[in-house]
């Protein structure tokens, strides 16, 4: 036997390759969301430590296989039992990491909260209040402890007075009349799969066509109780309405 | 547009989260696999057939492989020896009860732990079930391929002479049987094949193998699981943000909300959305608002039990009607344990 034919054929060193750059580039890509900030549109802050360290150990996986395939010549191995031809999956990875380079993601904006039911109520399934907090100070809440705090107190009129500042984004509701709007925050426990809308109906003084949907807003007032949509519930009186900048972090947790 | 983008945010969510116990997964199987010696730990499992399915099913928190990685396992279970119910039971439960799939479960349902645990409870139910009714069959021979069967070891089929008809192929003479030959020695030739393969290497034990070698092995088998798991795993996110975008809200809502119709629907996606078990609660995450408890459940149940990846592996093991047999009592059991979820509990 010669030399030659205990060498891998060429075929099969393209797909060795090929495997490991489909890992590098994930590599690259999870580095690349952490260090532009982008992995807080995708996922829980918690989970950012597992993205980063499986992005350097993607990185360092490539870099061990690559300089094994340089170095040594490996012998022909049984490749593992595949349900594509071979080099697709490969291909696949290595496509998906391009596009996520190439493709910034966006938040999910109104039209999504629209479509994930912002308007009713909080399924039972979806997370509990860890703690029910009365004495807490009332324009301390976020958008989202209001609705955690309905969730646990349901009666309106219980909030009726207390002031209350919070921020989130335009939904147009069409059920609402034109003085009012829900302004709203996407939640999310793990990542933006389970991502859920919480929103709030806010009462204007004026139309609220002067805020489009999806506008960032700081609004602060007063809460009432109202009979809207057929129902009565909690509405943000506005006092004042200020016009922010999408923060750079938009999910509340 | 809108639409689109909003499927790619949620496509590159499930990925971004999954990836991570997708790479602990493939490591720790590759690590026992090279580092734990199977013919010790089968010598101390109990030979009850109840106790045997149950210590099965359980040693799949030694072994955290996904589903493609304890059919083989199984394989080496049954060609070492392993009593049915054991390598019934840990090919059933082992892609769900290990650590990192449970870890991953809880990540995705933290707001319900009762998913996480009954997800354990249903598929260790299973599984030791399962296990159980397969001790009946004695001989679990007929069930198997030939060519595992032929090659179980030497005090099976001592004992089992008197049964021809079991093993065809090891009684043919060689030049009748297909495969590669070895010439060793005039009149004895050495049948070579896949299965013959690793009873060999199950004999040599890879722990006896030099340690360069070992964790050249280990870094072999990484690359090709990743690619294979991740390439599964992209194509599994991408159907999870198709329905999310593209399916109507109405259709997704009147079919997830009924207690048999949702149930139904998931184990279906769950068969055919091969998806590794330690991300699939990712995947079946994204239902979660949409879908009752007890079919995000039966998915996260039978699917790694029984999918269209599993079973082309499992065909490799077991003969069709074995098979069959497998995906008719875990649909059955998966499908009546969570239909009493979504009637009595939730």
């Amino acid at each position: 036997m010669t030399q030659r034919s205990l060498r891998r054929p060429n075929s099969l060193r393209v797909l060795d390759w090929l495997d490991i750059l489909a890992i590098a580039a994930w590599g690259l890509l999870l580095l690349n969301y952490w260090l532009t900030g982008k992995l807080s549109l995708l996922i829980h802050p918690r989970y950012f430590g597992l993205s980063v360290a499986t992005g350097l150990g993607f990185l360092i996986i490539s870099a061990l296989g690559a300089w094994r395939l340089l170095k040594t010549d490996p012998a022909p191995n049984m490749r593992h039992f595949t349900l594509f031809p071979p080099g697709w999956m490969s291909s696949l990875l290595l496509a998906t990491a391009f596009l996520g380079l190439l493709v910034a993601p966006r938040p999910f904006a109104s039209q999504a909260a629209l479509q994930r039911g912002v308007t009713e109520p909080l399924a039972l399934t979806r997370r509990q209040p860890q703690a029910f907090r009365t004495d807490s100070q009332p324009e301390a809440r976020s958008l989202i402890d209001w609705v955690r705090t309905l969730a646990v107190y349901p009666e309106p009129d219980a909030y009726t007075g207390q002031k209350v500042n919070v921020q989130g984004f335009v939904v147009d509701s069409p059920e609402l009349p034109a003085q009012y709007f829900t302004l709203s925050r996407f939640a999310i426990t793990c990542c933006a799969a389970d991502a859920y809308p919480v929103g709030l109906p806010v009462k204007l003084t004026q139309s609220h066509k002067a805020y489009p949907p999806d506008t960032w807003l700081e609004i602060s007032g007063q809460m009432t109780t109202e009979n809207l949509a057929g129902k009565r519930q909690l509405v943000i009186q506005a006092r004042s309405v200020k016009p922010i900048p999408e923060p750079k972090n938009p999910y509340a947790y | 547009m809108n639409q689109l983008s909003n499927g790619f945010t949620l496509f590159l969510s499930l990925l971004v989260e999954a990836f991570p116990f997708l790479l602990l997964g493939v490591l720790s199987s590759g690590l026992l696999l090279l580092f734990v010696d199977e013919r010790k730990l089968i010598a101390t499992l109990p030979q009850n057939p109840l106790l045997g399915a149950l210590a099965g099913s359980v040693i799949g928190f030694l072994f955290p492989v996904c589903e493609c990685g304890n059919v083989p396992v199984a394989r080496r279970l049954l060609l070492q020896g392993a009593s049915a119910p054991v390598a019934i039971g840990f090919l059933l439960a082992a892609p769900t009860i290990n650590p990192i799939v449970i870890w991953a479960t809880w990540t995705a349902f933290r707001d319900q732990p009762e998913i996480v645990v009954l997800r354990v409870v249903f598929s260790l139910l299973i599984a030791t079930v399962i296990g159980w009714v397969f001790s009946a069959q004695a001989d679990l021979r007929p069930l198997l391929q030939p060519a595992v069967a032929g090659s179980m070891p030497q005090r099976f089929t001592t004992a089992l002479r008197s049964l021809p008809a079991v093993s065809p192929q090891s009684r043919e003479p060689y030049l009748l049987q297909s495969g590669t030959f070895l010439l060793d020695q005039p009149g004895k030739p050495l049948r070579i094949d896949t299965t013959e393969l690793q009873t060999l290497l199950v004999a040599s034990s890879t722990t006896a193998k030099p340690l360069p070698n070992r964790l050249q092995l280990l870094l072999e088998n990484t690359l090709q699981e990743l690619r294979e798991l991740g390439g599964v795993l992209v194509l599994g996110s991408l159907v999870a943000a198709l329905i999310q975008v593209a399916v109507p809200r109405d259709i997704i809502l009147g079919l997830g909300q009924g207690p048999i119709t949702s149930i139904a629907a998931m184990m279906i996606l769950g068969g055919v959305v091969s998806i590794c078990s330690t991300v699939d609660s990712f995947f079946a995450l994204s239902f979660a608002s949409t879908f009752t408890s007890g079919s995000l459940l039966a998915f996260l149940v039978f699917g790694p039990m029984i999918d269209l990846k599993g079973l082309g592996l499992m065909l490799t093991v077991f003969r069709a009607r074995a098979v069959i047999y497998l995906l008719v009592l875990a649909a059955q059991l998966t499908f009546l344990l969570t239909l009493f979820v979504n009637l009595r509990v939730s």
